[in-house]
């Protein structure tokens, strides 16, 4: 049984999302049920995969689909691999997803009417190709994976307000270009070596020495232009603002965690197991210091961009634009302390934007108003949302213990190391701007002054069960969970700094 | 903007035709994917392996099946995701009338009488498609792309009421959802009695024939399994799309 964890960890999901659509639209706390059980099966897998890859000896775990067992060396079929790195963010994939059920059970009746089977199918469905992108090892499955985690979300986005459509077909034009690229890199690949596992084609690139081929080059600009597309990396980050601010609030407070810092995690893969280091670090090329160049654009521009918002999801959006260039800066550092902190920022980044996410979400369902002024005076009538929104604003200005303290100080001690200066500064200059953007709605929200406490408006879809922040605690608790998970990752870093270490292959 | 587009397929442009001058020639019974381990284990050892003449079919629903399970996934959130973004749950929609008068309440009458004998022989040629998929060219996805067409025609002939009381929109997504379980379905059953996910060979104690013919016999099921989601969502979409999610007259 132990052996199976990592295709349970998808099949659970799988077999919810099928069982939630046969319930019909009709069985609403069904639906729920049967989502909210199998994910928290599929986290209690991912946990047990976990402590199955820190037990193992070479720290990786494979698991051939079909049963087929490689001749001569390659593989027939295709694998799944999951090392250190991919266990702990399958794990954050569907802990997320699993909170994210729980806060959708109130406001999922309201925002999306009578669709509400097809939400839950929908989202567990986006579920199933998050942590099948994460744990595959085959190049082609990888795309068909993100395929099924762009048209879930295509639709997931539609299903919001009458702007969200338009964004959402932004999303599909963007996004398709972007698997487009991927596809046709995967197809070179395969062209110039002959097999699709990520393991093989990079050892027939090593023992053919195809390295200089100009095709390898080219197939490796299109995956990572494709990838770029797909993670939003300033200038394409185009789609990504009006489709996570227009989505439903359930949705965005889900997928804003989760496609991006996935789509980093398959840059990182590219990078270091398909490509491996040695070529893709190697002096020969003009895009490492360009990249770099790249990112610090997209720091400080995503850091300008979110100053200038007065909507709060905006904002938020447009700090993910901003975190994605911390990312791929620290992954193109050329260094295992940039290249640590860039895949420990993936688990930080997620826990953090969720956190923001879902306060933003409760303040607006409380407040009615999706502006930074809505805050004002919050402190007095929504102390405990206030609490989580401010432990994940501290995180990401970067205050110790949050984990946004930790990943920027591993990913500035990278960038020291290589003495590539300018990315220092530019994360520094972006932490200064998000205290700027944060101290001013924590400013707003403690001394603020609010005419008549009592007259913020109830919610307009009945009366759920009203608590202290007059939010029912299914919402109330998954954020403190959500504020729980960034001071536990902040604190446990060294631990999950230790295990990420051991998965970096040798550059 | 449109310079910026111009500029941008200009250099796209550059690249492709810079990397097909490294590939192989065309034609070339010597490239790494003609020749490579894993087409040479392909076209050496399927008919040994699986007991099936017809390679495609064994890549598709055996070397990588799960692949393919996937993408019946994605044709299942093309259909729902339409459902989900399309369809107006309202009073609006209109009782039609029951009964099989019905069917005769709209289109022509040649056109009718044509569909009624054509329809027939499109399903049985479509099940043949698919029953027949892992020994000649044929499938899952094409027997089924042939059966939805065979109720989209119906539906042009006959108006969508009609082809509703034989497909309607709950028994689509129910027969869409049951395609997938049967496939992954299969692939737990493999799972349960010892093998990996979709390791058909475990399934031989309770298929007949010996291990190689219980990849045979599976790759017939994951193929109807197939055929059973492409049919309802190629309906189901097209219902939905011709009629703004309505689900009324239609075209």
């Amino acid at each position: 049984m132990t052996e199976h964890f990592s295709a349970l960890i998808l099949l659970m999901p799988l077999f919810g999302a099928l069982l939630v659509t046969l319930l019909g639209r009709e069985r609403r706390t069904a639906c729920w049920l049967t989502a909210l059980v199998c994910l928290a099966a599929s986290s209690a897998f991912a946990i047990g995969n976990i402590c199955q890859v820190l037990a193992s000896k070479s720290g990786d775990l494979r698991y051939r689909m079909g049963g087929w067992q490689e001749s001569a060396g390659y593989e027939v079929g295709i694998e799944l691999r999951v090392d250190m790195l991919a266990a702990l963010v399958v794990a954050m994939v569907v802990l997320v997803g699993f909170v994210n059920i729980i806060f959708a059970k109130t406001r999922v009746g309201s925002e999306m009417k009578d669709k509400v089977a097809f939400f839950y199918a929908l989202k567990q469905l986006l579920i199933v190709g998050l942590c099948g992108i994460v744990m595959t090892n085959d190049a082609f499955n990888l795309y068909v994976l993100i395929e099924i985690t762009s048209l879930t979300s295509y639709a997931l986005i539609a299903m919001g307000n009458r702007r969200a459509a338009l964004s959402s077909f932004n999303y599909i034009i963007m996004g398709t270009i972007g698997a487009s690229f991927y596809l046709l890199g995967v197809g070179y690949l395969y062209i110039k070596t002959g097999t699709l596992n990520i393991d093989d084609i990079s050892s027939v690139m090593q023992s053919g020495d195809l390295w200089a081929h100009p095709s390898i080059m080219i197939a490796f600009v299109l995956i990572m232009l494709g990838i770029w597309t797909k993670m939003a990396f300033f200038p394409l980050h185009g789609w990504l603002p009006n489709a996570y601010s227009y989505a439903p609030g359930v949705v965005g407070s889900f997928m804003a965690p989760l496609m991006t810092k996935v789509m980093v995690y398959v840059m990182l893969r590219v990078m270091l197991w398909l490509f491996g280091g040695e070529y893709v670090y190697s002096s020969g090329h003009i895009w490492g210091e360009l990249i770099i160049w790249m990112s610090i654009i997209a720091i400080i521009a995503g850091s300008f961009l979110a100053l200038a918002c007065t909507d709060i999801k905006k904002m938020l959006t447009y700090l993910i634009v901003a975190e994605v260039g911390y990312m791929v800066g620290g992954a193109w550092l050329m260094d295992g302390a940039g290249i640590l902190g860039s895949m420990y920022h993936i688990l930080s980044d997620a826990a953090m934007t969720f956190c923001l996410f879902l306060a933003a979400s409760i303040v607006i369902l409380r407040t009615g108003d999706h502006r930074l002024t809505a805050f004002t005076g919050l402190f007095r009538s929504m102390p405990l949302t206030m609490t989580g929104f401010t432990v994940g604003a501290l995180s990401m200005i970067g205050l110790p213990p949050t984990c946004g303290f930790f990943s920027k100080w591993y990913l500035i001690s990278g960038a020291i190391e290589v003495g590539h200066w300018s990315y220092v500064a530019a994360l520094l200059f972006s932490s200064l701007v998000n205290a700027v953007i944060f101290f001013r709605i924590i400013e707003r929200a403690y001394f603020g002054r609010i005419e008549g406490v009592e007259s913020l408006p109830v919610d307009a879809d009945g009366s759920p069960p009203v608590v202290l922040d007059r939010v029912p605690y299914s919402m109330l608790l998954p954020l403190l969970m959500a504020a729980g998970s960034v001071l536990l990752v902040g604190i446990y870093n060294e631990v999950l700094a230790g295990w990420l270490r051991a998965a970096i292959p040798s550059l | 903007m449109k310079l910026f587009g111009f500029i941008a397929v200009i250099i796209v442009g550059a690249l492709l035709l810079a990397a097909t001058g490294d590939f192989p020639a065309w034609g070339d019974a010597g490239s790494p994917a003609s020749q490579g381990q894993v087409s040479s284990f392909y076209i050496e050892q399927t008919i040994n392996e699986t007991k099936v003449p017809n390679m495609v079919t064994a890549v598709l629903a055996d070397f990588r099946g799960y692949d393919t399970m996937f993408e019946t996934v994605v044709i299942f959130i093309a259909g729902i995701g339409i459902i989900a973004v399309l369809r107006t749950f309202g009073d609006q929609a209109s009782k039609a009338p029951d009964g099989p008068e019905a069917d005769n309440d709209s289109g022509d009458l040649i056109v009718r009488t044509t569909c009624h004998m054509v329809v027939p022989l499109i399903q049985l040629f479509a099940l043949y498609v698919i029953a027949h998929g892992h020994h000649s060219p044929g499938g899952g996805f094409q027997g089924g792309v042939m059966l939805g067409a065979s109720y989209i025609l119906f539906a042009l002939a006959c108006g969508l009421p009609a082809a509703k009381r034989r497909m309607g929109e709950r028994r689509a997504i129910i027969i869409a959802a049951a395609g997938i379980i049967i496939y992954a379905g299969w692939g737990v059953a493999c799972l349960l009695l010892g093998g990996n996910f979709l390791d058909y060979t475990s399934l031989d104690p309770i298929l007949p024939g010996d291990e190689q013919m219980a990849r045979s016999h599976s790759m017939l099921v994951v193929e109807i399994g197939v055929a059973f989601t492409v049919t309802a969502i190629m309906f189901a979409i097209y219902s939905n799309l011709s009629t703004r999610g309505r689900l009324e007259k239609g075209l």
